[in-house]
C-alpha cells in the first residue's frame, strides 16, 4: 500500500472515532452547538481526505452528512435523531471501505454511495412532510412536553388516545392499556368535552382523553396499542421538540454569578476578605455543578489571588469571563492544551512497540541467564565472582527500569475499548425495545494494550447480557416501580497490579433457583451434586459452557454462548470473573484483570524429576501436612485444611498418567484457587519463585492439555508452566 | 368489597377496582360529597373508577399499591382535586 493511503487510513480511523464520539454527545444534548460544529469539522476534514486519495464515494456519502448538519446549521435548530442515526451509518459504511482499503491496499472501485444518499434524502424529505401539520396542531404536545420536562428528555413518542364513548360497556379499560405500554414515562388525563357535574355524570360513558409520554418509537407504541391505535395519535418526540433544561439551569447559573458580581462591586469597605471568599466559593460551585470544571477552578484561582494581593479585580475578571459562556476563556485554554499535546505525542506503529516488548522480554531471559552465571562463578570460588554479581544487580535495575517504561509505553486508556459501547447499547436496546442509558466511569483507568484490546469482546457479552437477560420488560419495571429507562453502568479502576472492570444493571437480578432447574435441564451437572450446591455455587453454573436460560433464541443471546465466552475470554488475560447479585436490585460482574501481560510470576517446582512452574497468581499458600492428616477418598486422596476437605493429587501421577493412587507422606503441598474452588497439589519439591516471559505453547506441544505455556530459563532450559486448573480437572 | 364507607366516614378503595365499582363510587361521593377516599389497598383503577374520581374533585389519601397508580394517577387527582 502506497505511504498516502496508509496515512489516510490511519488518520480516517481517527477521525471516524472522534465523529462517532460527537455524535452520541450530540444525542444527548442535542443543543450543544459547538459539539455540532466538532462533529461538522470531522466530517469535513474526512471528506477532504477522501478528496485527497480521490475517493469519490466516500466524498459523496461524507458531503451528504455535511448537508444535513448544514442544514441544521442554517435553521438554527438542533440536529434530529434521525440524522445522528443517519451520519452513523454514514460513517459505518466509511468503515467499512477504511476495511477494504486496508485489505486489498487500493480504493475499492465498486464503492457506491447510492445507500447513503438515499437515506439523507429520506430524513429531508420526511422533515419537510413532519414541519407544517405539527405545528399546525392543537399544540397538545407542546403542552404535554411543557408538562413533563423531564420525562420528555428520554421519550420518543408521544401519543393522544380517546377510546370510544362505550368501551367501559364492552369490558375495556382504556387506562389499563397504557399503563401497560412498556417504557411509559408519563401519563396526563382531561375530558374529551367538558366534565359534567358528579349527579349528572353516567359513570358507563367513557369521557376521557389520555395523553402520555412513551421511552418507545411510534411504531412500538402502535403495535403495543394494537387495535386501539386507531383512535390514537401518535407523534415521534424529536430531539428539537424537547424542553431544554440546560439553557433554564444557564440562566439561573448566570443570574447567580451576576449576583456575585454585585456583591463585590463597592470596593474598599471592610469585611472585604470574607466577600471574596463567598463569592468565589459560589461562584466555583456553580460552575462545577454545570460541568464547566476548568473554569470553576480558574474562578477558585482567581479568588486566592484577590484574597492574597488584597483586591477585587482578578476574581471579578475570571467571574465576568465565565458569564460570557464556556465558549470564551476555558475552551482557549483547552485547545491550547490540545496543542500542546500534539506537539508532545509521535506516532509510533503498533508494531514497533510489540518488537521493543519482544526484545525487552529477551533482554529479561538475557539478564536470568547472567544470574545464573554468577551463581555458578560464586560456586567455583571464582574472583570474578564479586564483579559480575554487581554488574548483575546493576543490569537487574536497569532492565527492570526498561520494562516499567516499556509496559508504559503499550498502556492505553480503556476509552479506546469502552467508546464504541454507547453506540452498541443504544442499538441493543431499540432492538429490544428496553430503553437504557449507559453510564461510564473511570474510562481514563489505563491497562495495556493486549488487555484493552482482547477486552472488547467478553464485555460485548456483558453488556449484551445485562440487556437481554438483566434488564426486565417495561411493563415489569413499572410494576416494581423502576424508572422505564434502565442504567448499565460500566466502570473501570486501577486496583495494585490489577484493573478491574465492572458491569452493572439495575434489573431484575438472578434467580438461582432458576439457574438450578437451567442447569438440570441441560444435563450440564449431576441433579444431586446440583441440589447440594449452595447459592454462591449455583450462581457459578452460568459460566459453564452450554448454559442459558433464554427460553427463545434472540439475535442477541440465548444460544447458550455467553458467560463461558466472558470466562474463558478473561482467564486468557490471566483474569478471574466474579457475579454479584441481588433479587430485584440487579446483577454486577465484576472481571479482575492483570495490569500487564508482559511478565508472568511463577513458583517453580520439582515433580516426577522435572522442574515446572505455576502461576503465581494461582497459589495461595505452601504446606507440609502429617501423613494422618491425608486420607483416602475412594480412589483418591484428600487433606483437612481449617476444617475444609480438599482433594489431593501428586503432580508426578497425574503428568506421568499413573493412577492417583500412591501419595508421598511428607511432599510440599501447593493449595491453589481454581475458579473459586482450592485444589491441593502435592510436588516432590518447591523451588523459588521468577518473573519470565510466558510464550504460548507451539508446534509439537500445542494443544497439549495442562500445559498454559513455557519460557527460557537463564541456563538455556525450558521451562513448561502449568495450567493448574487443567491440570486438576 | 372494594369499595366501602369505614367507620371513620372514609371512602376506602382496595384491591382491584373493575367498571362496576364506579357507580358505587359515584353514590357514596354523591350521598357524602368532599368524603376524602382512603386507596392505600388499591391495586387497580379502572379507567371509569379514575373518571368519577376526577369529576367528583374527591381528595385521596395513602400510597396505593402500585408504581402506575403512585407515580401517574395520583398526581392528575391531585390535580383535580377541588379548592374548598
Amino acid at each position: 500500500m502506497d505511504e498516502l493511503l496508509a496515512q489516510f487510513l490511519i488518520e480516517s480511523r481517527e477521525l471516524v472515532d472522534k465523529a462517532v464520539d460527537d455524535l452520541l454527545a450530540l444525542e444527548k444534548t442535542p443543543d450543544d452547538r459547538e459539539r455540532l460544529e466538532d462533529a461538522f469539522r470531522a466530517f469535513h476534514t474526512l471528506k477532504g481526505g477522501a478528496g485527497i486519495v480521490e475517493f469519490a464515494a466516500m466524498q459523496e456519502a461524507l458531503h451528504c452528512a455535511e448537508d444535513a448538519f448544514a442544514a441544521a446549521r442554517a435553521e438554527s435548530r438542533s440536529v434530529s435523531a434521525l440524522d445522528i442515526g443517519n451520519c452513523l451509518s454514514c460513517l459505518d459504511q466509511v468503515l467499512e471501505w477504511l476495511g477494504t482499503i486496508e485489505q486489498s491496499g487500493a480504493i475499492p472501485p465498486d464503492a457506491d454511495a447510492g445507500d447513503i444518499v438515499a437515506l439523507f434524502a429520506r430524513a429531508g424529505a420526511q422533515r419537510k412532510a413532519s414541519s407544517a401539520p405539527r405545528n399546525a396542531g392543537d399544540g397538545w404536545l407542546a403542552g404535554l412536553l411543557a408538562a413533563h420536562a423531564s420525562a420528555a428528555q428520554p421519550a420518543q413518542s408521544a401519543l393522544r388516545y380517546t377510546p370510544d364513548a362505550d368501551s367501559f360497556f364492552r369490558q375495556q379499560d382504556p387506562l389499563a392499556r397504557i399503563a401497560a405500554l412498556p417504557g411509559l414515562l408519563a401519563v396526563d388525563i382531561g375530558p374529551r368535552v367538558p366534565w359534567p357535574k358528579l349527579d349528572d355524570l353516567d359513570p358507563f360513558s367513557c369521557n376521557l382523553t389520555i395523553t402520555a409520554l412513551v421511552a418507545m418509537s411510534p411504531a412500538g407504541v402502535a403495535a403495543a396499542l394494537g387495535d386501539e391505535s386507531r383512535r390514537a395519535e401518535i407523534e415521534a418526540v424529536s430531539d428539537r421538540m424537547r424542553p431544554i433544561e440546560a439553557e433554564s439551569l444557564a440562566r439561573k447559573a448566570a443570574q447567580i454569578l451576576e449576583a456575585q458580581l454585585r456583591l463585590l462591586e463597592p470596593a474598599g469597605e471592610p469585611h472585604q476578605q470574607g466577600r471574596v471568599a463567598s463569592a468565589g466559593l459560589v461562584a466555583a460551585n456553580v460552575l462545577r455543578h454545570l460541568g464547566r470544571t476548568s473554569e470553576s477552578e480558574a474562578i477558585a484561582t482567581a479568588a486566592a489571588v484577590s484574597i492574597a494581593e488584597g483586591r477585587l479585580e482578578p476574581l471579578v475578571e475570571a467571574i465576568a469571563a465565565a458569564m460570557k459562556g464556556p465558549t470564551s476563556a476555558a475552551v482557549a485554554g483547552v485547545s491550547a492544551a490540545r496543542r500542546k499535546d500534539v506537539g508532545q505525542t509521535m506516532r509510533v506503529g503498533a508494531e514497533k512497540i510489540d518488537a521493543l516488548v519482544r526484545l525487552t522480554g529477551e533482554l529479561i531471559v538475557a539478564k536470568n541467564s547472567l544470574g545464573h552465571s554468577v551463581k555458578v562463578a560464586e560456586q567455583r570460588g571464582s574472583d570474578l565472582a564479586a564483579g559480575l554479581k554487581n554488574q548483575h544487580a546493576a543490569l537487574d535495575r536497569l532492565v527492570s527500569e526498561l520494562q516499567r517504561a516499556v509496559v508504559a509505553m503499550r498502556v492505553l486508556p480503556l476509552r479506546a475499548a469502552f467508546q464504541r459501547f454507547p453506540r452498541l447499547i443504544r442499538e441493543i436496546s431499540a432492538e429490544l425495545d428496553k430503553p437504557a442509558t449507559l453510564v461510564i466511569d473511570g474510562e481514563d483507568t489505563e491497562a495495556d494494550k493486549a488487555i484493552v484490546e482482547a477486552i472488547v469482546e467478553p464485555l460485548v457479552h456483558l453488556l449484551r447480557n445485562a440487556l437481554d437477560h438483566g434488564v426486565e420488560d417495561g411493563a415489569t419495571r413499572a410494576e416494581a416501580g423502576k424508572p422505564a429507562v434502565a442504567t448499565i453502568r460500566l466502570s473501570a479502576a486501577r486496583e495494585g497490579e490489577h484493573v478491574v472492570i465492572e458491569v452493572t444493571d439495575d434489573g431484575a437480578g438472578i434467580d438461582v433457583a432458576k439457574i438450578r432447574q437451567a442447569a438440570k435441564d441441560r444435563n450440564l451437572k449431576a441433579a444431586e451434586a446440583i441440589a447440594a450446591m449452595s447459592d454462591e455455587e449455583a450462581l457459578d453454573l452460568i459460566f459453564l459452557p452450554g448454559f442459558s436460560t433464554a427460553k427463545t433464541v434472540t439475535h442477541l443471546s440465548g444460544r447458550g454462548v455467553g458467560m463461558d465466552v466472558v470466562r474463558t475470554g478473561v482467564a486468557r488475560l490471566g483474569g478471574q470473573v466474579e457475579l454479584r447479585t441481588a433479587a430485584g436490585r440487579g446483577t454486577t460482574v465484576r472481571a479482575t484483570l492483570p495490569f500487564s501481560v508482559l511478565v508472568t510470576q511463577v513458583m517453580t517446582v520439582e515433580a516426577g524429576g522435572q522442574v515446572f512452574g505455576i502461576p503465581l497468581d494461582a497459589v495461595v499458600e505452601t504446606l507440609r501436612v502429617e501423613h494422618d492428616r491425608i486420607f483416602p477418598v475412594g480412589a483418591a486422596h484428600a487433606i483437612v485444611l481449617r476444617d475444609r476437605t480438599i482433594p489431593l493429587l501428586r503432580l508426578a501421577n497425574v503428568l506421568t498418567g499413573r493412577p492417583n493412587d500412591h501419595v508421598d507422606e511428607s511432599g510440599p503441598i501447593v493449595i491453589a484457587e481454581l475458579d473459586g474452588q482450592l485444589g491441593a497439589v502435592q510436588v516432590d519439591r518447591i523451588g523459588g519463585r521468577m518473573d519470565i516471559i510466558l510464550k504460548p505453547l507451539d508446534g509439537l506441544l500445542a494443544g497439549v492439555p495442562g500445559l498454559a505455556g513455557s519460557a527460557l530459563l537463564g541456563d538455556g532450559g525450558v521451562l513448561l508452566v502449568l495450567d493448574l486448573a487443567e491440570v486438576v480437572q | 368489597m372494594t369499595v366501602r364507607v369505614s367507620e371513620g366516614g372514609a371512602i376506602e378503595l382496595s384491591g382491584r377496582c373493575g367498571v362496576e365499582d364506579a357507580e358505587v363510587l359515584q353514590r357514596h361521593l354523591l350521598a357524602a360529597p368532599g368524603s376524602t377516599i382512603e386507596w392505600k389497598g388499591c391495586e387497580l383503577l379502572h379507567a371509569a373508577v379514575v373518571q368519577v374520581l376526577l369529576v367528583g374533585g374527591a381528595r385521596v389519601r395513602g400510597e396505593p399499591r402500585t408504581a402506575f397508580l403512585r407515580d401517574h394517577i395520583a398526581p392528575i387527582i391531585a390535580r383535580s382535586m377541588k379548592q374548598p
